[in-house]
């Protein structure tokens, strides 16, 4: 695949504008003047300006100060190459007045022989009945002409009048099911939506953008003309994903309900197996395909990732098996420092330190394998059906970038000798994964008749 | 449709993506300069972008001694040095790497390829392979036709699996030479096996050219004689020659860039509209153009062309040789470093038109662009005072560098008089997708492995080529036009300027 263009952007810029308590008209208002000034300065002693140049307009809706940075800094990282309008929506924000706090932050790109632009960040901290009007809330700001994609991170409110009139103003919906608080009966409410996607509105999911280099390998074992009989002699599938519950097993219905789809097959019913596994039986023609899902303890994957895939057949009278894992040996994030904070050293000899340093890593993996049990006597749900709220600690250490991630592929065909292969899965980077759905409009088929065959079989769960 | 002939449904909907068969590429000349700075760059770059396939083999092939493990320090070193992405991922070339095999080749030995025939045989079974092979020759073009019959001497252009062979511009050094070579690869390979590599053709912005044209409606309607004035195409290069003196010195400006890179501008400028994107479509059309350009013969040479040799002089402020004081460089060498000519296509179409295409090296900048420009319009509306600042429509595509489109048109200035002044609409193409785009040699190589021939030069293009460029390098031989001097860091010689003054026109700046 070709990969999305990303820079990485140190930090962000002081807000050319900040004002609280204002309307959409002083936003406005702030807005065209920062404008103005930009054009003003690059025109130079030139009399004519020269034209914007903007490819969307990038809608973040953001629940939680995390969130709202995580949001900025995607939409920085993306603007830094592409021209575009980011607005930051923050909802529930702690606002002071009645009507909006609203901050303008730019950055200017100039390419060493093409017209300087310059990204602009307009982000809203709304409450109240505005919150739920968003679509009159942003219209105003709208580019257009351009695309305008509406990004709601954290768990969307599907099914409410407030996200299908958000939905009116854009052009393609982007969530993360893997992000969701409730994430089975989420991922179920978000299947909900294709009924209202149409060739206007696209709809994408983070996760899905996630599996890619796992789709990549799958396809590129049956690509070679000699093997693409085995598509059709498949007869087992293992997924291996990681925790337990099926709020922990949407990736992995994702992916079959990807197979399922691609290959025709009809889900006919699910059944729980010993040690929280799932077996699932699909109707493959006049064959029966068997789906079965295993729970599996990794402690270098987030909850939900998919750690194994294995597929096997027959075809012809030859066998085939085709493995992939996700790399054990990837490398565990750094302790997060605010743990050691906790933990003084005692004095600044080596002793001490390493000490301190290990009671903080102590601390962090108790809280760690704890929190999903504590969570769960707190709220009485079942393993897997809800999510601890994201402490700021523990988010940042799930997602953290890791240069280290590969996929390791082994193929064994009839009595042949296993071939074994690597190949790099794209470190985990919001603002790359946003890109590769973005750059196909939130138009994908493929993504769609997935989610509906994976939003039937999780029914089955 | 049979099972195995039917597309693999898992793969639709991975946009860009792309994935050939497992296959061995036997790379001859492994330890050359092309394959260190283009060729294994550009492989790895395949593998990190999960391109290639369980299975995918190089067996590097060269004169030199080299064990395996000395090749893939090579390789390593070359990968560092050159990939396009940086910084380089260490477990993507550890197993790109492991990928690698090397086999000394002596290209005038038989049982050096019999064997590398072993080689392949061992691949085959160890990598699920079923006999595929890639031959690239990145070597010096006189070595093709060895290298293709001692493939055919040891059995290795026939069996199981596709048989392949890639083969590096120039293709021929005149119209007859380029009929011998291809006579000799026909002998061995099929045409549709030979992959002739013009890597100006997988530059994006070049195959962006017929997106541009063919799949927009407003465009095409106004490409013809009567709305445009003429075209000129420059591909210029602030370089000189890099140490490339004994090629060059044969080769010249003509041979080097405008019987190829030129020329198929040009074609991909004129072409009728083909069928499909479909290889055969395309070359069609392509061939076409080529045949109905007007040949220059006799005056017309005098008249229509220029050649030029770069002095010394300074290019972005730094102070560089005449071109007869590089290396490898004959001091009275008549060798042209500059070409400029003026062409017609005799066609509907085009009846009237000129192209004019420029080429050389030690000009002010690279650049590489198309300028299509219009003609006035019929009637001043507006007086000739206030029109006095317009240039007339003009659109330029920009292959490199900043790649992209422009479209100059009039427009009125803010004040209270009517003026009127030529404004640009500009589209970039690396800000305005969310992409990255990939090096050529990425696109072409995964073309020749997964068997797209369309953006690769077929014979019957190579021979219309060269039957263009014969006359005019025969005349220049007899120094008609003379070769004239231009200072190193100019935009060429003054005939050049002439030539366009001539028809009350004037080369576009870049």
């Amino acid at each position: 695949m070709a990969p999305a263009v990303i820079t990485r952007v140190q930090g962000e810029s002081k807000p050319l504008w900040h004002a609280e308590d204002v309307t959409m008209s002083d936003i406005l208002a702030a807005l065209s003047e920062v404008r103005s000034k930009f054009a003003r300065a690059e025109a130079g002693d030139d009399e004519h300006i020269h034209p914007r140049n903007c490819v969307m307009t990038l809608i973040g809706v953001a629940p939680s100060e995390l969130d709202e940075r995580l949001a900025r800094r995607t939409a920085l990282t993306i603007g830094t190459e592409h021209p575009a309008q980011a607005i930051v929506i923050r909802e529930e924000a702690p606002v002071r007045g009645r009507h909006l706090d609203a901050s303008i932050t730019s950055e200017i790109r100039r390419p060493e022989t093409a017209c300087a632009w310059q990204c602009e960040i307009i982000t809203i901290h709304v409450r109240g009945r505005a919150a739920e009007h968003l679509a009159e809330l942003v219209d105003p700001l709208l580019v257009s002409g351009v695309p305008t994609y509406l990004w709601w991170l954290g768990t969307p409110p599907f099914g409410k009048k407030e996200l299908l009139d958000a939905l009116r103003v854009c052009d393609g919906l982007v969530v993360d099911s893997a992000r969701f608080e409730e994430p089975y009966s989420s991922f179920r409410r978000m299947s909900g939506l294709l009924k209202i996607a149409h060739h206007r509105l696209g709809l994408a999911d983070v996760q899905w953008a996630r599996l890619r280099p796992w789709r990549e390998t799958i396809a590129q074992f049956f690509t070679p003309m000699d093997r693409r009989g085995f598509l059709s002699g498949i007869s087992e599938i293992g997924v291996d994903y990681v925790g337990e519950g099926r709020g922990n097993r949407i990736a992995a219905a994702l992916i079959t309900g990807w197979i399922a789809a691609a290959l025709g097959w009809k889900i006919k019913r699910a059944a729980a197996g010993t040690g929280g596994a799932v077996v699932a039986r699909y109707e493959a023609g006049h064959r029966s395909v068997e789906v079965d899902f295993r729970p599996v303890q990794k402690e270098h994957l987030a909850s939900g990732e998919i750690s194994a895939i294995r597929i096997a057949g027959a075809s012809q009278g030859t066998t085939f098996r085709l493995s992939v894992q996700h790399d054990p040996a990837r490398r565990r994030a750094a302790p997060e420092p605010a743990y050691r904070s906790l933990h003084p050293t005692g004095g600044e000899d080596d002793a001490g330190m390493e000490l301190a340093e290990r009671r903080a890593e102590w601390h962090r993996d108790v809280l760690h394998e704890n929190l999903a049990s504590l969570h769960h006597t707190a709220t009485g749900d079942p393993p897997g059906e809800s999510r601890p709220k994201r402490p700021r600690v523990l988010t940042t250490e799930r997602r953290q970038p890791d240069s280290a991630r590969v996929l390791l592929t082994m193929i064994e065909i009839g009595d042949s000798e296993p071939l074994r292969h690597v190949q790099q899965m794209d470190p985990e980077d919001e603002a790359a994964l946003l890109l590769d759905l973005l750059s196909t409009g939130t138009h994908d088929e493929v993504y769609n008749r997935a989610l509906a065959a994976a939003s039937e079989l999780v029914d089955k769960f | 449709m049979k099972v195995e002939e039917a597309p693999n449904p898992l793969a639709e909907g991975l946009h860009d993506y792309r994935v050939a068969d497992p296959a061995v590429m036997i790379i001859f000349g492994a330890t050359g300069d092309l394959s260190g700075r283009k060729l294994l760059p550009a492989l790895y770059n395949l593998a990190k972008q999960r391109s290639l396939p369980a299975g995918f083999a190089v067996v590097g092939a060269a004169i030199d001694d080299l064990t395996e493990q000395a090749f893939r320090k090579h390789a390593s070193d070359k990968i560092h040095a050159f990939s396009r992405t940086q910084p380089i991922d260490d477990r993507v070339l550890d197993s790109f790497l492991s990928s690698l095999s090397y086999v000394k080749v002596d290209f005038g030995k038989l049982d050096d390829f019999k064997a590398l025939g072993q080689k392949l045989q061992e691949l085959d079974s160890t990598n699920h392979i079923p006999g595929n092979r890639i031959f690239y020759c990145a070597t010096p073009p006189p070595t093709y036709q060895t290298i293709a019959l001692q493939l055919q001497a040891a059995g290795l252009n026939s069996g199981g699996g596709f048989h392949r062979i890639v083969v590096e511009k120039p293709f021929g050094f005149d119209l007859l030479s380029a009929r011998e070579l291809t006579q000799t690869l026909q002998k061995v390979f099929a045409e549709d096996s030979v992959f002739r590599i013009d890597h100006y053709l997988g530059k994006e912005t070049v195959q962006n050219i017929l997106a541009f044209r063919f799949a927009n409606s407003i465009f095409e309607p106004v490409w013809n004689t009567n709305l445009i004035d003429s075209v000129q195409i420059t591909v210029a290069e602030d370089i000189g020659i890099e140490g490339r003196g004994a090629y060059y010195d044969k080769a010249g400006a003509m041979r080097d860039i405008i019987q190829n890179h030129g020329l198929q501008l040009v074609t991909l400028t004129a072409m009728e509209p083909p069928l499909a994107f479909e290889a055969n479509a395309v070359r069609d059309e392509k061939v076409k153009v080529l045949r109905a350009i007007r040949p220059l013969i006799g005056e017309d040479i005098e008249q229509s062309t220029v050649r030029g040799q770069y002095a010394k002089g300074w290019v972005l402020g730094v102070q560089v040789p005449a071109y007869r004081e590089e290396k490898n460089v004959a001091p009275d060498s008549q060798t042209e470093t500059y070409a400029g000519l003026r062409l017609f296509i005799d066609n509907w179409r085009w009846a009237g038109v000129p192209f004019y295409i420029r080429a050389g090296k030690r000009l002010p900048k690279r650049v590489t662009e198309i300028r299509i420009q219009f003609k006035r319009p019929p009637h001043l509306t507006f007086g000739r005072e206030a029109m006095k600042e317009v240039d007339p429509n003009a659109i330029t595509l920009r292959i490199q560098p900043e790649e992209g489109i422009s479209l100059k048109f009039g427009a009125k200035v803010p004040s209270a008089g009517l003026r009127i002044r030529s404004v640009t609409m500009d589209f970039q193409y690396m800000t305005s997708f969310l992409v990255e785009a990939p090096e050529a040699y990425e696109r072409l190589l995964l073309d020749c492995m997964i068997g797209d021939p369309t953006l690769f030069t077929r014979a019957d293009e190579v021979e219309a080529a060269w039957a263009l460029i014969d006359p005019i390098e025969n005349a220049w031989r007899s120094q008609r036009p003379p070769l004239e001097m231009y200072a190193a860091g100019t935009w060429g010689p003054e005939a050049a300027t002439k030539l366009l003054q001539a028809d009350g026109r004037e080369w576009h700046r870049p």
